[in-house]
């Protein structure tokens, strides 16, 4: 029995794959005719892909990880031993205002300091077109966290593996920020902030930014934006977190929930800026 | 159920849809060498005495197959770093889930938690999970008990692997989900398809609440449950007996352990030692009480309430009305109250063999 069904689909294979051999020869036929037609005027059509990379600093300044950075507007020293986020929900748009929503549930990236490979987002099957601004969010939205783990393919096991998933509650960290600091009153005091949905404050946040240059996705040319993250903004932002005050009991800064956590969530979409455009061919 | 004993259900007149699907099948074939599995959904129906549905079963309803791996995962010591300590270690089922004995309960390296094990019973109609509300979603909740150090101390990169390697599992995955896919995702989804089916409403209660045969109550039951209505129903609310709302009902704090409740996931100081309010579902099944396990009967629990409310800010001001201190029950009462909260009990559920370790 099973041997006559191969036999069977094999020949529907066959025919099949002669149908299709036809149809794309007409299709690329039709094709050539109308690509001659216009020689002058630049069709834009095809699918291309787009990198995005993320350069971390401190207030102008280039991020080495257990450096000290320049002092905050808190006269505060930090010495940044870890800095994680997760990159979410990518939209482009359109010079002609519409706009490419990347799949969501692809589209989670965790972008890790110590890890280069992640400092660079690789997306595809992008339908080619002129792109003039970004947007992305910082963690996980509502509407993930309403649709359970549908969606959420394997960035659990990937957040668990990056350190990125909260310790008592079933959530991720949406940014971890990690280190020490020295002021007046402390000298390298340990502090943690992590954000992330705590109870029904979601703690997500997106940023929009305009690129300088335009991003011209082809088939033949993969633009890459280049993004400055200053980490200063995260504690010194619109809203200023003086971390010497929070040493209370002088076991270190944790800073994982509370009133501080919102105050933080605003400040992180001014973090990102686009430092330049390029669009080189593939 | 495969091609031909699908065709074999055919009749004569039926030949049409015969040929169609002689056409379908090596386009199946093709797609996969495995025999396709056609995988059933189970029914799942609201008791009429529940409140309203809140898992969103129209996004992962429950299905044989997936039900069959989600009980397996539940019962699988292998996802926990000491390949010992299963879902099923702390939540055993003649107990509605609970751990029996146990104030609290002892993870991988026998360390020990500082929380009571909670029951597993129409986690579907539940908002908020865990003592603090640690998760609002049920597909989250295995993930704090899986990862957590002092738990089973998971790594999922490495459970994965196992699947991976593992040839039940990997059949199981493939014929549960329409994607196929070995990954956190399905997996967290057959967890809540298990957890999802097990449902208690058949107690003696439920039956007295929907007119049905082995509905009777005592008339000492009846009047518990009048008392329960005036002095109790206001947060144990609904046929599940909670609103689901975190509240600080007076306990006194242990030093030793100072578990400040829902404030460690807030850190808000107005959610400083709240804890989530219980189902009463077969409480006279789920000894110890209370999140830290720490009264050994019911009759303890009523003690409390009638006798040893502690005061602080964060007293829920139920159990604070005009200037009084707790809520108060007579002897009498108290002993009705029992009556009636022993009626929650269901039998069927607690010795259904769906849910059963094999």
């Amino acid at each position: 029995m099973c041997q006559k069904n191969h036999n069977k689909s094999n020949n529907l294979r066959k025919l099949k794959m002669k149908n299709i051999i036809k149809n794309t020869i007409a299709i690329l036929a039709v094709a050539i005719t109308f690509a001659s037609c216009s020689t002058s005027d630049e069709t834009i059509s095809g699918i291309g892909s787009l990198k995005i990379e993320f350069e971390n600093g401190f207030a102008g300044n280039a991020l080495v990880l257990g450096s000290a950075t320049l002092p905050t507007s808190n006269s505060e020293v930090l010495k940044i031993s870890n800095v994680k986020y997760i990159i979410s929900n990518i939209e482009l748009t359109n010079e002609d205002g519409t706009t490419f929503t990347y799949p969501k549930s692809e589209s989670y990236f965790i972008v890790d300091e110590e890890t280069p490979a992640s400092l660079l987002l690789n997306l595809t099957n992008i339908p080619a077109g002129n792109y003039t601004k970004v947007k992305f969010g910082i963690g996980v939205d509502e509407s993930q966290f309403s649709m359970g783990a549908t969606g959420q393919g394997d960035l659990w096991t990937r957040a668990q593996a990056a350190g990125m998933t909260w310790s008592w509650a079933s959530g991720y960290k949406f940014l971890a920020f990690e280190g020490t600091f020295s002021s007046a009153t402390c000298t390298d005091v340990s502090y943690m902030i992590h954000t992330g949905k705590t109870g029904a404050n979601y703690n997500y946040t997106t940023t929009t930014l305009d690129l300088p240059t335009t991003a011209l996705v082809r088939t033949t040319i993969t633009p890459q934006i280049h993004l400055s993250t200053d980490l200063s903004q995260i504690i010194d932002g619109t809203n200023k977190i003086n971390l010497s005050s929070k040493n209370g009991m002088g076991m270190g800064v944790m800073i994982m929930g509370g009133t501080d956590l919102p105050l933080i969530t605003s400040n992180l979409p001014q973090m990102f800026s686009v430092e330049h455009v390029h669009n080189d061919p593939n | 159920m495969d091609f031909f004993s699908i065709s074999s259900f055919l009749t004569n007149n039926q030949m049409k849809i015969k040929y169609f699907l002689w056409i379908l099948l090596p386009l199946l074939a093709s797609c996969s060498n495995d025999e396709k599995y056609v995988n059933v959904p189970l029914e799942f129906k609201v008791p009429s005495n529940f409140p309203a549905l809140v898992y969103n079963i129209e996004v992962n309803p429950p299905t044989q197959k997936g039900f069959e791996l989600g009980k397996k995962l539940f019962y699988d010591g292998r996802l926990s770093s000491e390949g010992t300590i299963s879902c099923g270690f702390c939540h055993i089922q003649q107990n509605a889930f609970t751990h029996h004995g146990h104030t609290v309960s002892h993870g991988v390296n026998n360390l020990a938690g500082t929380r009571n094990s909670p029951p597993i019973q129409n986690l579907a109609y539940q908002t908020q999970f865990m003592w603090d509300g640690a998760a609002d979603n049920l597909d989250f909740q295995p993930i704090i008990p899986l990862l957590s150090a002092i738990e089973m101390n998971g790594n999922l990169t490495s459970i994965m692997a196992m699947f991976k390697a593992n040839a039940t599992y990997s059949k199981l995955f493939k014929e549960a989900f329409t994607d196929g896919q070995i990954n956190s995702e399905n997996m967290l989804k057959a967890l809540s398809q298990f957890m999802v089916m097990i449902t208690s409403s058949n107690s003696r209660f439920d039956k007295y609440r929907r007119n049905e045969v082995g509905g009777n109550l005592t008339s000492d039951e009846i009047a518990g449950y009048s008392i329960f209505n005036s002095k109790c129903a206001s947060c144990h609310a609904t046929d599940l007996f909670t609103d689901n709302s975190f509240r600080n009902n007076g306990l006194s704090i242990n030093p030793m352990v100072n578990d400040v409740g829902r404030y460690r996931l807030s850190e808000l100081n107005q959610d400083y030692y709240k804890f989530k309010v219980p189902s009463l579902r077969n409480i006279e099944k789920t000894a110890p009480y209370m999140h830290d396990g720490r009264f050994g009967s019911l009759e303890s629990v009523l003690n409390h309430y009638s006798n040893s409310v502690v005061n602080s800010e964060t007293l829920d001001p139920i159990l604070k009305q005009n200037g009084v201190l707790g809520i108060t029950i007579s002897a009498n009462e108290k002993l009705q109250l029992i009556a009636f909260l022993k009626t929650l009990t269901d039998d069927q559920y607690l010795n259904d063999t769906r849910f059963s370790d094999n």
